[in-house]
């Protein structure tokens, strides 16, 4: 996975990481870990006297079953729609590649979703599954209490995987077609000239060439899948049902900007920010090691 | 291509014609939404076809918020956060992947784990930064012991402020990072072999490759800028250096107590802030016509 | 040389800007944060319009957060950092953290030092007696103001042959249940909020929601509700559920209890007087609709209701100039003239006695748009305020909130009995109570 060959100019290295590493340090990490002292402390609203309470905050929070509800919550989440967003967006961009008529329309019609604001989203989602209002009320009319994501919390569930997965789709879509229009195009010719048909060439050699991007995408849709839900959550199900939606970034947000508890929200954070760098070190471990790049 | 697979021609227009649907629905009905009038848009459900206000909506929208100047400074910050980051992502992976350095793993960990904890449930100490970005310089100057008085240097309702949080994330990095992975060992031999140092490798091979991908982090990253409104509401109390989506985020009514929803206007709003973004996407599409790059090598 | 004449006109117009900004300059400035969004925002970009307007010395610069938590947490975030407003709307729920937090330039402290004329004894007791520490003073002005009321359709009471809305929840729970025979689908929306059943009813019953007074005597209370009236009064509204009598409206469902009323799905509706002009001009042609005060169950004494909304709070390390403007403001919006126009706005109340009665002297409330809000103020002042009929002082109270919210959605959507869920309910809130007590250690109510 590492590159044999390179440069070994070390003052020139250090330059070009230097901006990138000067931002994150004091933008990221000097705000970090002052909450990361949060999280042992107890933090009044307004600052002044912190006092140390060692592991207390995570002792809390970790023999609170409603916290370990939001974790669940928030895994069965990621899990569904990060497949179900990069499932669709492949098959789209590989429907779109294929370049047959209006193949320019799709390309800029299913991109839509992204340029919508979250909360947009959210609300028209709310608006079109709403039981009594919406446009699957008539479903309800034939079968009462089919659907009601109010009262039933895998609905509540469905409908916000729905509605993350509607946004991206439209982000993994760009970035899978991206990589699908750099694949060389004699490749695939000298695919079709040994007499490979569409779905051949699609397994046999658009999707390995797709690895490293699907890679990215995997852990970016994880990732996002759990800091980045926020929004959603917030404007369609408020983490109801009884807490079926109540997934930990929205619980950290409640609990820290509503509630103003800020050293349960920096310690909470603290455990989303690991739990979300073992995810992803496992997929560096595992995953990667499948990947071919070139 | 020449070939022909009927079946699966006719297969795949109707699975583009469904995402094609399923994609323009919802921004139909909030569409639809922003043509009517209050009471039309309250009745349940409401009606799928368009009503007659629209006009009037979007021309009461635009004067009440006036969404020109706080388009123009979103424009200004969303384009800042693409070029910053655009560039900056591609010289740091440059670094990461290219250079032959102990600490080049740990600083691609470092810069990759600011993904992991969003601006939300860091927004406190973050606004404290943002007030006097010298505090950390201060510390990291007095931890090697050296006294200095840096005059504290504020970037609340700045450009400055607005834009340089937002570029310290990770997305591109690893973006690049990927897309470097994949270049042939035997190209930078080749470039090598030329003559070629890092500077001349990255300008004349590196970019003109990473071109799909520059295009695919750009647009992501204006249209990302662009509908930030958390950040902004919080740095921002000067009406001249208010954004568009933040606007927006003061029009679409909270769940208050005696707060009329006034859907109508809050849609029509929506979509005409969803308007820049989407004018990017047409523009930057030009990026990912086929044939313009390594295609043909 | 065309250019010369566009020159010229370009120099005039910028000396006259010039001159025009040297003057606006001269004023006096200082900034108003608020949290109100929407319609409500738009009322406090014009309020402070019509301060600026009506004097030359000060200038109010109003700045919207886009929400309640929003603007609380802004200012703390920037009061932090010493980036704050001199002055800030925050809601009922985060007055304790204020109290509590040291920043605050006290009301009085700023009536005092900059001769402010405020009376008050003028304040109605129901308001005044919520944001007053216990020594009876008001840290914070009260501003845009509410209480709760019942909505009833009289349509479809007519259809059990009555004109009149009920006056105890007995009697309010009869009449749905015969309007049910009647044909009446659904005879009462409600949602999951706590401020019209918890919080409200348990002022007009009298009865303690937590130990202390509420709160009030420390930060060592705890929570009661489990054991109160109020227990039975969820599980009867269970009850209605489960006959069908009443339905659960959210904005998730499709419709708020708002818009059932509004569109006469369901017959009534528990909602705050600030509603009143939403339903008025969203109410569908000919509902014919009225509105009460909130019911009581006949055993108990009708006690006031309390008061909703938000105050504004001064904060410290401003300029003399700025708390002067800010002093110059607070006066201008007590203003019976400036009451009258905000509460006319937005359905809110007059929040002193002599705004109250220069309305009804001038006519306000014999309007047949506004009728029955004045029952908003005789619901408010209907007794004296006893020690827990006063209000809430209860530490996160956001977080509380939210917590006995996810246990009525426990119990309603029928995951859990009742009982069970208000007794976690009350575990829940009371780990927050001792958290908070924890984060203050050391700090006194005032």
């Amino acid at each position: 996975m590492q590159r044999r060959a390179a440069f070994d100019n070390l003052w020139l290295a250090g330059a070009l990481i230097a901006p990138q590493l000067l931002l994150v340090l004091v933008f990221f990490y000097w705000p970090t870990v002052q909450a990361l002292y949060w999280a042992f402390s107890t933090q009044p609203p307004f600052g002044g006297a912190n006092q140390w309470v060692g592991w207390q905050n995570f002792e809390q929070i970790f023999s609170d079953s409603v916290y370990w509800n939001s974790v669940r919550v928030s895994i069965i989440f990621a899990i569904l729609s990060t497949s179900l967003s990069i499932a669709t967006a492949l098959l789209m961009a590989l429907m779109v590649d294929r370049q047959l008529a209006g193949h320019r329309v799709y390309r800029f019609i299913y991109f839509w979703p992204y340029a919508i604001a979250a909360p947009a989203v959210g609300l028209a989602f709310r608006f079109i599954f709403a039981p009594d209002a919406g446009f699957v009320s008539a479903v309800n009319q034939f079968a009462p209490n089919l659907w009601n994501p109010a009262l039933k919390g895998w609905d509540a569930m469905i409908l916000i995987v729905i509605a993350n997965s509607w946004k991206m789709a439209a982000y993994n879509f760009i970035f899978f077609l991206a990589a699908l229009q750099a694949i060389p195009r004699t490749l695939i010719e000298a695919a079709a000239m040994d007499g490979s048909g569409v779905l051949r060439r699609a397994r046999d050699v658009q999707i390995p060439l797709l690895q490293p991007t699907l890679f990215f995408l995997l852990v970016i849709n994880i990732t996002e899948s759990f800091v980045d839900s926020f929004g959603i959550v917030d404007i369609t199900t408020g983490g109801g049902p009884a807490r079926a939606t109540d997934l930990m970034v929205f619980k950290i947000y409640s609990d820290g900007f509503k509630g103003l508890d800020y050293s349960m929200a920096a310690a909470q954070s603290i455990v989303l920010m690991l739990l979300v760098v073992a995810l992803t070190f496992i997929q560096f471990r595992y995953v990667e090691r499948r990947v071919h790049y070139a | 291509m020449i070939e022909r697979s009927p079946l699966l021609d006719a297969l795949t227009h109707a699975l583009m014609i469904v995402g094609l649907i399923v994609t323009a629905f919802p921004i139909y009905v909030v569409f639809i939404a922003s043509t009517h009038d209050l009471p039309s848009v309250n009745q349940v459900p409401m009606s799928l076809i368009p009503g007659n206000h629209l006009v009037e909506n979007y021309a009461k929208v635009w004067s009440k918020s006036d969404f020109g100047a706080k388009m123009l400074n979103s424009l200004i910050v969303a384009v800042g956060v693409t070029v910053g980051k655009v560039i900056l992502a591609a010289i740091s992976a440059f670094s990461i992947v290219f250079f032959r350095y102990r600490l080049r793993m740990v600083f691609f960990w470092m810069i990759f784990i600011t993904l992991m904890l969003p601006l939300e449930v860091r927004i406190v100490p973050t606004y404290a930064v943002a007030a006097d970005v010298a505090e950390p310089l201060r510390w990291l100057v007095w931890l090697f012991g050296i006294e200095l008085a840096l005059p504290p240097v504020n970037l609340l309702n700045s450009y400055t402020g607005l834009i340089l949080p937002l570029i310290a994330t990770a997305t591109g990095t690893f973006l690049y990072r990927q897309f470097f992975l994949t270049i042939p060992d035997s190209l930078v031999e080749a470039a090598k072999m030329d003559g070629a140092g890092p500077v001349r490798f990255f300008i004349e091979h590196l970019l003109p490759l990473s071109r799909n991908n520059m295009a695919a982090l750009a647009t992501i990253m204006f249209v990302y800028a662009w509908n930030q409104y958390l950040w902004p509401l919080l740095i921002t109390t000067e009406q001249s250096m208010a954004t568009a989506t933040m606007q927006l985020q003061k029009i679409v009514p909270g769940p208050l107590f005696g707060q009329p929803p006034i859907w109508n206007e809050a849609m029509a709003a929506t979509l005409m802030v969803m308007v820049p973004p989407l004018l990017v996407v047409i523009f930057m599409q030009h990026y990912f016509v086929r044939g313009l790059i390594a295609s043909d090598k | 040389m065309q250019i010369r004449p566009f020159a010229a006109a370009f120099l005039a117009a910028s000396t006259f800007l010039g001159g025009h900004a040297a003057q606006a300059q001269e004023r006096q400035k200082f900034e108003f944060w608020y949290g109100l969004t929407g319609r409500l925002g738009e009322i406090m970009e014009e309020h402070c319009k019509r301060f600026n307007e009506s004097q030359t010395k000060y200038e109010a610069k109003c700045v919207g957060q886009g929400g309640y938590d929003k603007a609380e947490q802004n200012t703390i975030a920037a009061f932090r950092s010493k980036q704050h407003p001199t002055l800030v709307q925050i809601y009922d729920a985060g007055t304790v953290n204020f109290m509590l937090s040291g920043a605050t330039y006290n009301a009085p402290q700023l009536a005092k030092d900059f001769n402010m004329k405020i009376d008050w004894s003028a304040y109605f007791p129901g308001i005044a007696n919520y944001y007053a520490t216990s020594k009876g003073e008001m840290w914070s002005f009260p501003y845009n103001s509410s209480s709760a009321l019942l909505y009833w359709n009289k349509d479809a009471w007519a259809k059990i042959g009555k004109s009149k809305a009920p006056e105890t929840v007995e009697e309010w729970f009869d009449d749905l249940r015969a309007m049910k025979k009647a044909g009446v689908e659904c005879g009462f929306a409600f949602d999951y909020d706590t401020w019209m059943p918890l919080e409200q009813f348990s002022a007009i019953h009298n009865i303690p929601i937590a130990t202390k007074n509420n709160g009030y005597d420390g930060l060592d209370a705890e929570m009661v509700f489990n054991k109160t009236k109020f227990a039975d009064y969820m599980k009867d509204w269970k009850k209605l559920l489960d006959e069908g009598v009443a339905r659960i409206q959210t904005a998730q469902t499709g419709k708020t209890i708002l818009q059932a009323f509004t569109d006469g799905t369901c017959a009534s509706m528990l909602s705050s007087v600030a509603n009143h002009g939403v339903v008025g001009s969203t109410a569908k042609a000919d509902l014919k609709w009225g509105v009460a005060k909130l019911p009581v169950y006949k055993d108990f004494k009708r006690h006031n209701s309390l008061v909703g909304g938000a105050s504004l709070w001064v904060l410290q390390g401003k300029s003399k100039g700025e708390y002067e403007a800010a002093a110059a403001y607070i006066q201008f919006l007590l203003q019976p003239k400036e009451e009258q126009w905000f509460a006319d706005v937005t359905g809110y109340i007059p929040v002193t006695k002599t705004g109250f009665k220069a309305m009804v002297d001038g006519g306000f409330y014999a309007d047949p748009k506004r009728a029955g809000r004045e029952l908003a103020i005789e619901s408010l002042t209907f007794t004296p305020p006893t020690a827990v009929s006063r209000g809430i002082r209860l530490g996160n109270f956001t977080q509380i909130r939210a917590e006995i919210r996810a246990e009525l959605e426990a119990a309603f959507t029928g995951k859990k009995d009742m009982q069970a869920a208000l007794d976690e309910a009350v575990a829940r809130s009371n780990q927050i109570l001792r958290r908070f007590e924890q984060t203050f250690k050391g700090k006194q109510l005032p």
